[in-house]
């Protein structure tokens, strides 16, 4: 039986200062505890509170302990509507707002042409605004290190000294991606998804499995990404087990392979050997680069990928898994009694994505947010 | 009956006739295998197994026969190979996958019905593809595996009949006239290996689409190798992979000397369907109300948009796939009598499969032939166009396309000219025969300049893709659209291919209801000539 003392950095990254690293862990403990509650019930119902979801900082994680990983496709589930491979290749590649999957990336090309590189990021939005407010400098190195050395401190601070998460370096497919902007690309809508999921709910006398009835009855997330619903799927099986789950630490989403069954280099070389993690510990990688050494003679572009070269990011981000990591404990203990109904606004409206404003949620308020930039659950995103 | 179908040791196929099932538990009579032997024993060949000759055997250097045969191991569960492999220090990259047809099916809702768990587990050398698949059950009550010869270049297909191990052919004797289509090439049809649930949502498989339910009290949740289960999404990017590179060996061996072997072997693959991919739409069933979203149904079900949009790159200008209101499909499961049932079992769901309106659709395998003939210059790809564009509605089990194979010689032909002379051929013909005969539509698509075909393709498959939009928004036009569907299901239901009672829903329509077919106009019509190729 035991707990831990605080919240680390997502990654075990080392960028954080002590005050940095109080920060973070105040902020992960705090939007826990605000999902354990869940909303007020004066305005949501059946949605709170959510019992079998704990802070691993305040209650024990019994010696059962298991870990459980989520992992999903990178590429955005929603575009998948696409007439064609090309057609859906190029919408992913247009916009980092269309990057929806906790996972969004930039391309480098040669002239406009032909691709040297693409940067791959998971990081939270939230962890940068910690970083950034409380070691500033820091921040711009490390800017410095993966963007670029042309990035200046006026171009990721404004005129208050406010951190802009979506700065002229960070808010394209072109320029780079430090970290995750996409609105519904945060983890604070990680916490809050993972936390709403492990009520259980029996309608009608049946309980509920699958993924898409659980997110359609429980409304934590946006039912046609790849994440969402299946977080929320395999969350809601290990609730059904009686146990009691927390999101491992460190919380954060992390990469999970880079597969590269089909493809193929046009010196024979192991095309997986280009994949490079550039920031996140062992195990918990956080940014990522595919890229060719210079001297090789070829570039990422003359890589094929089921016979086709490599013309987009997107496709690779077919190749590229992320998850996120989830610990049960006390399995087949938990008294908590299921939901006998799905989630509804208490005035009787229908609870649809964007119908109602982020306050009715977790407001996961934290340490120097502006409250345009605060995270939201991704229950509000159209 | 084959040595494949009489051993007890193979999957439970509940979708077969009965007098094949009862076989099984009549099979022993080839009994008395050695331990310690490997035997060979290919369907259609061999009258049974017999012990592999010692040349035969040097010559495999696939990981099965590197890490076990050859050095005198033979291990009987699935347990053992892949700890035998970890222990050799080969191919230590693991990957396991779940499937069960059953397995979307809540467990205390049908406690009778078998699960049949399988397993797939795949093995790589770091950062590169699989070269070792094994298909096996929790109890490995069969175990059956594809090994990669990088020597040969082919996979060899082993099984095991305890005490001992059957080589039941590579991947070439899937081609071969007297082995084609039995023992394990009924699945394993081009020789390579098969997934055909390839693509999102998977049915069937744990996937981020799905995961497999499990009573609280499944031995399952103890084994080691459930523990392991990821998603069916890495999966198809495998056997993509692995298709892929038995196509291009194949590929490179059939072109000898500036002749095309067999190119019937080629081009039955561009104009019939060989094999099938089961698609679907991403919409669990359950969850389709009256009012609710509108419903994509599998772009593969309209067209073979995998060949003709992503591999020939028809520019098309429609942007999204046809979506149908989903209160039409919901009416229609009560409408046509949808049903989930498995005699053996004696199980039975009204409803639809767990994912909405699984279709067979153009097989992989059958587009990577094309894909790769063309990218090697070996097939124009205005002659793959033409072709795929005859009939193009229907892209799978089309006896007008599959009419245009009398064209196809059985002999060695010229690589060079191979694609013009058949296009000549069938062209000539056409003169003589009515417009609406296969031969002349494919000469009209022949017709169309070499500037001009993809446009040209591109603008009827436009057209076309917006009158079936528009038809099934309407309440006829689904339900002809859910009668075509049901008509596609029942011929891949005559296939080999289908081992699974629940694989496919059952109707009402009627068992001899006639076959249909999708018209350019939009319309569903009754196929008048030939079935499945």
């Amino acid at each position: 039986m035991t707990t831990i003392n605080a919240y680390g950095p997502p990654g075990r990254l080392t960028d954080l200062d002590d005050i940095g690293k109080k920060a973070w862990h105040v902020f992960i403990s705090d939007s826990v505890d605000q999902a354990i509650t869940g909303p007020d019930p004066a305005e949501v119902l059946h949605d709170s509170p959510r019992p079998q979801f704990y802070n691993l900082t305040k209650t024990d994680t019994a010696a059962d302990a298991v870990q459980a990983a989520v992992t999903w496709t990178a590429f955005p589930n929603r575009l998948k509507a696409a007439i064609s491979d090309r057609q859906r290749w190029q919408r992913a590649d247009a916009s980092r707002d269309v990057q929806d999957e906790y996972c969004e990336w930039s391309v480098t090309r040669v002239g406009g042409g032909k691709i040297t590189r693409v940067t791959f990021t998971c990081e939270g939005p939230e962890y940068w605004d910690v970083l950034a407010q409380t070691n500033p400098d820091k921040a711009l190195d490390i800017y410095r290190a993966h963007i670029g050395p042309a990035v200046r401190r006026s171009d990721l601070f404004g005129p208050n000294g406010r951190y802009i998460r979506r700065n002229k370096w960070n808010d394209s497919t072109t320029q780079g991606a430090m970290h995750l902007i996409q609105q519904s690309n945060t983890l604070g809508a990680e916490i809050e998804l993972a936390a709403a999921a492990t009520i259980r709910r029996v309608i009608g006398g049946r309980e509920l499995t699958g993924a898409q009835e659980l997110i359609a009855c429980a409304k934590y997330g946006v039912p046609d990404r790849n994440s969402d619903p299946h977080i929320g799927e395999v969350v809601n099986s290990i609730a059904r087990q009686k146990a009691d789950i927390a999101l491992s630490d460190p919380v954060g989403i992390y990469f999970d392979d880079l597969a590269t069954d089909g493809w193929s280099t046009p010196d024979g070389s192991a095309p997986k050997s280009f994949w490079t993690v550039e920031r996140g510990d062992t195990g918990f990688p956080v940014r990522a680069v595919y890229e060719v050494p210079a001297g090789r003679g070829f570039a990422v572009g003359d890589i094929t990928i089921g016979g086709r070269p490599i013309e987009f990011g997107a496709q690779i981000a077919d190749f590229v898994t992320v998850k996120l990591t989830a610990t049960a404990c006390r399995l087949g203990t938990s008294t908590a009694r299921p939901q006998t109904a799905c989630v509804e606004l208490a005035a009787g409206d229908d609870v649809t994505p964007g119908a109602f404003a982020p306050g009715a949620f977790s407001a996961h308020g934290y340490l120097g947010t502006h409250p345009d930039q605060a995270s939201r659950s991704t229950r509000l995103v159209a | 009956m084959s040595l494949w179908d009489r051993t007890p040791e193979r999957r439970r196929a509940t979708a077969w006739p009965a007098a094949a099932t009862a076989a099984v538990a009549a099979a022993d009579e080839d009994g008395g295998l050695r331990p310690g032997t490997l035997y060979r024993g290919v369907s259609g060949v061999d009258r049974g197994p017999v012990p592999m000759p010692v040349g035969q055997f040097a010559g495999l250097r696939d990981p099965m026969a590197m890490v076990f045969f050859r050095q005198g191991r033979w291990p009987m569960t699935l347990e053992e190979v892949l700890d035998g492999l970890t222990g050799a220090g080969e191919l230590p990259a693991q990957s396991v996958y779940l499937i069960s047809e059953a397995g979307q099916i809540p467990p205390d809702e049908a406690p009778g019905l078998r699960r049949d768990f399988r397993f797939a587990i795949s093995r790589a050398a770091p950062g590169r593809d699989p070269d070792l698949l094994v298909s096996s059950d929790p109890g490995s009550v069969f175990l059956q595996v594809a090994a990669w010869d990088p020597v040969s270049r082919v996979f060899n297909y082993y099984m095991r009949i305890s005490p001992a191990w059957v080589w039941t052919g590579d991947s070439w004797s899937s081609m071969a006239p007297e082995s084609r289509g039995k023992g394990c090439f009924d699945s394993h049809v081009n020789g390579s290996v098969v997934m055909k649930e390839l693509k999102q949502p998977w049915s069937n498989w744990q996937s981020m689409s799905a995961t497999v339910q499990l009573a609280p009290d499944d031995p399952l949740r103890d084994n080691p190798l459930y523990r392991q289960v990821i998603g069916a999404e890495r999966l198809e990017l495998t056997v993509k992979g692995l298709v892929s590179r038995w196509t291009t060996a194949r590929l490179s061996a059939v072109v000898d000397d500036g002749m095309v072997a067999h190119p019937d072997h080629l081009l039955r693959q561009l104009f019939t369907s060989t094999t099938v991919n089961l698609a679907s739409t991403s919409t669990q069933s359950a969850t389709v109300m009256s009012g609710d979203r509108d419903l994509s149904q599998p772009l593969g079900f309209w067209l073979n948009a995998d060949a003709l949009l992503n591999d020939l790159g028809l520019p098309v200008g429609m942007e999204t796939v046809p979506t149908a209101p989903a209160s039409l499909y919901a009416d229609s499961l009560a409408a046509f009598g949808f049903r989930l049932e498995e005699q053996v079992s004696d199980f039975s769901q009204p409803g639809d499969t767990f994912f909405a309106f699984v279709v067979p659709e153009p097989a992989y395998e059958d587009n990577d032939v094309v894909r790769q003939s063309v990218e090697k210059s070996l097939m124009p790809a205005r002659f793959a166009a033409c072709a795929l564009m005859v009939d193009f509605t229907n892209p799978v089990f089309s006896p007008v396309r599959a009419h245009l194979m009398r064209y196809v010689p059985t002999a060695p032909v010229p690589a060079s000219t191979w694609c013009d002379d058949i296009a000549s051929a069938v062209v000539a013909a056409a003169r003589i025969l009515p417009a609406d005969s296969p031969e002349a539509e494919f000469a009209r698509n022949w017709a169309v300049p070499e500037a001009d075909w993809p446009g040209v393709f591109a603008q009827r498959v436009d057209v076309y893709l917006e009158k079936v939009t528009a038809r099934i928004r309407t309440a006829s036009g689904f339900d002809d659209c859910v009668r075509l569907a049901e008509s596609r299901r029942r011929t891949f239901k005559d296939m080999r291919l289908n081992e699974f009672a629940l694989t496919l829903p059952a109707t009402d329509i009627p068992a001899d209801a006639p076959r249909l077919r999708m018209n350019e106009d939009g319309t569903v019509g009754v196929v008048t000539t030939g079935g499945s190729p």
